[in-house]
């Protein structure tokens, strides 16, 4: 036992930071460190350095061009982006449907399509929810129908996070009823530009544009663009959350805005305040236990000897402590996050603030992040779960 | 960064886990508590096993392990909700091995390794609730040697012990003394605890004392850390047999024609005492791991630590009788005792609120496991 990380990973992690403290451009740290809103050109612009330098895809083997690194490697690149202030990988290209491609796609989709998400040419979108389906999503029922050499895909798909910027999406969609409702979904993948797909705004409670519906209105798609075998689609969603399970809890986050906890808390006055400043305490608790939480799943990855089922437990946790961090924000400006002005949350904004300028995205922030204990598997989902590791 | 235990580690174990499920039942310990709640025959086999001399070098007569082999020995102990308090073994003889002088080592290491001399920490008192700064007792020179004078409170097996390390004032400054309970104004009122097991308030009139050091809020200090690093695996045990206990109820136990584990309302709070389980254990490896840490770094994570066992141990200590329904809080069901023990170890070496407290008061502008 040694909480102690390599020389080897601790001179990993000084090279990342080195690079990273290179590479990344100010304009974009600024923003994340302040929650200003970040474009699509921020979120490009970031994916392409990293494209360029081959991390884009940080988690892919080398034999696809990635760089083939170990669980710990991974946390620490994730790490020093998170503290350096780079803005989230957007996880759908290069997290999410790149193993999948990688795992069950043929030798020409791997071809055609991983060299536009390494790179960060590309974005991919992810149509998994539906109206009907949320937590339930094996009850989908957006439809493809195969018609020659090609699939009629009608239906739609929600909470389409920036399918506004969207070039391709990977679907979950229904291409039989028979059987239980798993067994008949397949994994699709479809050109957003193809006749057919329309993309509506959902506004959100922080007045962000964030997510989409999705429409496909009888949508062609080249029977070639379909991942593996018909109708199992299911079991290839099910690789996809399976394979990261670290990053899930975010822990690298939560340590960069629990610094900014404190930062605002002391130029609000209230750090040497006795209740506030203890709940400051509690989360920084929080941290530090989660954290060791996620260096004993990367341990138990490394060693090999057993593995740490707590997938659902590190969900459970990251999400929670980022909807705290954004809460005691906004309670440490108290009357200052009242004030709602949406121009304030753009960078380089040259109006007058009303109190801090760090003020105005706070509750719009705290509004935003109810997100993180409802999506990915509701945490009333992830409590189902652990509770069946646990009592069978 | 490594969280796996070493062959020897695992032997260790299963060393402890033979011994407790063989020499410390349920009716071997209740019939402990009868008797007053500690058995110096227990105490001496954990002894022979090597256990109080785990952090006494070698050449002293003791094992010369780590933390983490500390935190192995307290965990077991723990499952088997042990009531001889093998932790004040492993703070008196850190402390004396890390601060006293060779002639003082010499003297008290070996025996305390042997279990030959039962020797506890005796800090509280009346005035300093969990504060290692207060303290009322003073020391005063007496030709070569000193003598101690005061009074210390809720002393771990106190009236059975054979000598006490004790904090005292000498010149105004924190110093550590051993005291030997059978010497020249000594006295000690013992009583049983909410555990089982037993303390009791130990008055020192002039009594002959020898000096461990001059640093004594620093060793004290260090002395609690290794004790709150002990309490915490200790608890992760208890934690365990709670857990184990729970769920094993929950699958048998039926009503309304189904087993309770069949009901979503409690199979979510089970969800959310495994993660206080987890969390507990991992500020408990957490802990262990920095207990060898520079001062200002090891009482942080101590604080850190404490606290997060503190909520784990109350959450799942509550829970765990409530799930039980009315055998929860019988006398004969061992739930019940895993509770009492729970909750007596949240209130050893400073409760949840010290450490909350502690944990703001140290707080700095980076925070982590590595800050």
């Amino acid at each position: 036992m040694d909480l102690a990380f390599t020389p080897e990973e601790q001179k990993f992690r000084e090279d990342i930071r080195a690079w990273v403290r290179e590479n990344l451009p100010k304009d974009i740290s600024g923003k994340v460190f302040n929650s200003l809103h970040l474009t699509r050109d921020d979120h490009q612009r970031w994916a392409r350095i990293l494209g360029k330098k081959g991390w884009l895809g940080y988690g892919w083997p080398k034999q696809f061009g990635g760089p083939g690194w170990t669980a710990v490697q991974k946390h620490l690149f994730e790490e020093e982006c998170a503290l350096a202030g780079a803005p989230r990988v957007i996880p759908f290209g290069p997290v999410m449907v790149a193993p999948v491609i990688m795992a069950f796609g043929s030798p020409e989709q791997q071809q055609r399509f991983l060299p536009g998400i390494a790179s960060g040419e590309v974005w991919w979108s992810q149509g998994y929810s539906e109206p009907g389906s949320g937590s339930d999503l094996a009850s989908l029922k957006c439809r493809a129908e195969r018609k020659g050499d090609k699939y009629i895909v009608n239906g739609q798909k929600t909470w389409t996070t920036l399918a506004q910027y969207g070039e391709w999406i990977f679907c979950l969609v229904r291409t039989s009823n028979e059987g239980k409702p798993q067994t008949g979904i397949s994994f699709l993948l479809v050109d957003m530009k193809s006749p057919g797909v329309t993309v509506r705004p959902i506004i959100m409670l922080d007045g962000g544009h964030e997510v989409n519906e999705v429409f496909f209105d009888n949508v062609e798609v080249p029977a070639e663009n379909l991942v593996g075998e018909e109708n199992k689609g299911w079991t290839y969603a099910k690789h996809l959350l399976s394979h990261e399970r670290t990053n899930i809890a975010d822990v690298n986050r939560a340590k960069r805005e629990l610094e900014r906890v404190k930062r605002i808390a002391k130029s609000e006055g209230v750090y040497t305040d006795t209740r506030f400043r203890d709940e400051i305490a509690k989360l920084e608790v929080d941290v530090v236990a989660l954290e060791m939480l996620v260096l004993r799943v990367l341990s138990a990855e490394k060693s090999g000897k057993n593995s740490l089922d707590i997938a659902g437990l590190l969900k459970i946790k990251g999400s929670e402590i980022q909807q705290r961090y954004t809460e005691l924000m906004m309670l440490a400006v108290g009357p200052y996050a009242v004030p709602f002005i949406k121009e304030a949350m753009e960078a380089g904004w040259q109006g007058e603030y009303v109190g801090a300028a760090y003020a105005a995205p706070l509750a719009p922030t705290y509004f935003n992040y109810r997100k993180t204990t409802i999506y990915g598997g509701s945490n009333e989902v992830q409590r189902t779960i652990v509770a069946q590791t646990v009592l069978g | 960064m490594d969280f796996e235990f070493s062959d020897e580690q695992e032997q260790l174990r299963d060393a402890v886990r033979k011994w407790v499920d063989k020499g410390y039942d349920f009716e071997r310990r209740r019939a402990i508590v009868k008797a007053g709640g500690f058995d110096r025959s227990v105490y001496t086999q954990l002894a022979d096993l090597g256990l109080a001399g785990l952090y006494i070098t070698e050449a002293d007569g003791g094992m010369g392990m780590g933390p983490v082999e500390g935190m192995v020995v307290m965990e077991e102990l723990g499952r088997g909700i042990v009531m001889e308090p093998l932790s004040h073994a492993l703070i008196c003889g850190g402390v004396i091995g890390g601060y006293a002088p060779a002639a003082v080592k010499s003297a008290w290491l070996p025996k305390i390794a042997s279990g030959e001399a039962l020797v506890v920490l005796a800090h509280q008192e009346r005035k300093s609730r969990y504060a290692l700064d207060v303290c009322e007792t003073k020391a005063a020179a007496a030709g070569e040697g000193w003598t101690v004078t005061g009074a210390k409170s809720i002393v771990s097996a106190g009236d059975q012990a054979d000598a006490f390390l004790v904090p005292a004032v000498a010149n105004g400054k924190l110093a550590l003394f051993v005291v030997e309970r059978a010497a020249g104004g000594v006295a000690t009122r013992g009583y049983p605890t909410q555990d089982g097991s037993r303390a009791a308030e130990v008055t020192f009139k002039s009594a002959p004392a020898t000096l461990v050091t001059n640093d004594g809020l620093a060793a004290l200090e260090h002395a609690v850390d290794i004790g709150i690093a002990a309490t915490c695996a200790e608890a992760v045990g208890v934690l365990d047999k709670t857990m184990q206990v729970t769920v094993d109820y929950l699958n048998t136990r039926k009503q309304f024609g189904v087993a309770l584990a069949t009901f979503q309302a409690l199979r979510h709070r089970v969800a959310d005492m495994k993660m206080q389980l987890e969390l507990a254990r991992s500020m408990s490896y957490y802990a262990s791991l920095k207990l060898n840490a520079p001062a200002e770094e090891r009482r942080r994570a101590m604080s850190r630590a404490k606290y997060q066992l503190g909520v784990s141990m109350r959450y799942i200590g509550q829970q765990s009788v409530q799930m039980h329904g009315g055998i929860g809080v019988t006398d004969e069901y061992i739930g019940a005792h895993y509770f009492k023990k729970l909750t007596q170890l949240e209130l050893t070496f400073g409760d949840t609120m010290h450490h909350l407290g502690e944990v703001s008061a140290r707080m700095q502008d980076t925070a982590g496991v590595f800050a």
